[in-house]
């Protein structure tokens, strides 16, 4: 069953459609929600509230338009009034709620084949996480659509309800401070 | 342009480059310049190397329990809305039912109350007059009918 097959269904509120909408979405879903908040616990409420968000409103989507925006921009609208009720130091600061100094980074399952490789990997993509994970709301959100859900500049746009500009300017700026973050940490030298 | 300046504009260019946000003209520029110059090659693979790791985080997993959970709650959920628009529906189709009950009603009224020649009485003002307390009659039955209703309902609902 195609996306649009399903979404009319679940327009029609068959909850099977709902169940593969949600098996298909689900880690790209949840995987945005905490680069957002960071948080597991916030983000598997966000998640919760989500597909909840979903269900009431899928009647008012328009077929014509494109589903993984409108259901990315329910998700970040119920992250932003998340965050917002929270303490405004909680959206741009770093990773708290954990006494162990454990990052939501190093919690990432780590990839790689080999033992060597996959120390290697993890290394590097653990020290990316944390990179992504220290910049500010606006840009870790640009970063996580573009090169996480492979999104185009124009559908990030329609996600953040702002200008293609916007967008290019926020990329920009993102990967630029990614870059410095992680020239610096490795002696000037940028080794992602 | 001097080729000092090339290469600095073409660096200045890089992040929008690997992040596939670059429009047409300039994206060809770069790629000419990048064909032809060793330097900013290099520079480019450095880029590379961030947006390259970015595409292969690791995707994080949510708990299972949270699909089934997530997905017994939608499902709920929509329930819930698909009874609220089946109410809603019938509701409207009660209220258009009553004004035709009403509407209908009428003429028996009058026959019953003053005879089916009076129903062409000129006496504008009395027939608008009954017709108005029998339409308030009429819709106060109705009303009283529906709270005792939603009455009963909601505390079946507590005892549930």
């Amino acid at each position: 069953m195609g996306v649009d097959a399903a979404i009319v269904k679940l327009r029609r509120g068959d909850p099977d459609a709902l169940a593969t909408l949600m098996a298909r979405y689900q880690n790209r879903i949840y995987r945005y929600l905490l680069r957002l908040v960071r948080q597991p616990a916030d983000a598997e409420d966000l998640f919760q509230q989500t597909w909840l968000r979903v269900a009431e409103k899928i009647r008012s989507f328009d077929t014509s338009r494109n589903f993984d925006a409108w259901l990315f921009t329910l998700a970040r609208n119920l992250a932003l009034d998340h965050l917002r009720r929270k303490r405004p130091t909680s959206l741009d600061g770093p990773s708290s709620g954990d006494s162990s100094g454990d990052t939501m980074a190093s919690r990432l399952p780590s990839p790689g084949p080999g033992p060597f490789e996959q120390l290697l990997a993890g290394e590097r993509a653990g020290r990316l996480a944390v990179a992504l994970e220290s910049l500010p709301l606006s840009y870790r959100e640009v970063v996580t659509l573009r090169f996480e859900e492979e999104m185009k500049i124009e559908e990030i746009a329609l996600v953040l309800a702002t200008p293609v500009a916007t967008v290019k300017s926020r990329l920009y700026r993102s990967l630029a401070q990614l870059r410095q973050i992680l020239g610096t940490s490795a002696g000037g030298e940028v080794r992602a | 342009m001097s080729r000092l300046d090339e290469h600095a504009e073409i660096r200045e260019q890089m992040p929008l480059f690997v992040a596939g946000a670059l429009e047409a003209d300039a994206l060809s520029r770069v790629a000419l310049h990048l064909a032809t110059c060793a330097d900013c090659s290099a520079e480019l693979e450095r880029w590379q190397l961030i947006t390259g790791g970015l595409r292969r985080l690791p995707t994080p997993q949510p708990p299972a329990a949270l699909f089934e959970r997530t997905r017994a709650l939608a499902v709920a959920r929509l329930a819930e809305h698909r009874d609220d628009r089946r109410n809603r529906t019938a509701l409207v189709l009660l209220i258009l039912f009553s004004w035709a009950v009403t509407l209908a009603g009428w003429p028996i009224f009058r026959l019953a109350t003053g005879g089916l020649l009076s129903l062409l009485d000129v006496n504008f003002r009395q027939t608008w007059l009954l017709f108005v307390v029998f339409s308030v009659g009429t819709w106060l039955a109705g009303g009283s009918a529906a709270v005792l209703l939603s009455l009963r309902r909601q505390r079946e609902g507590r005892l549930a």
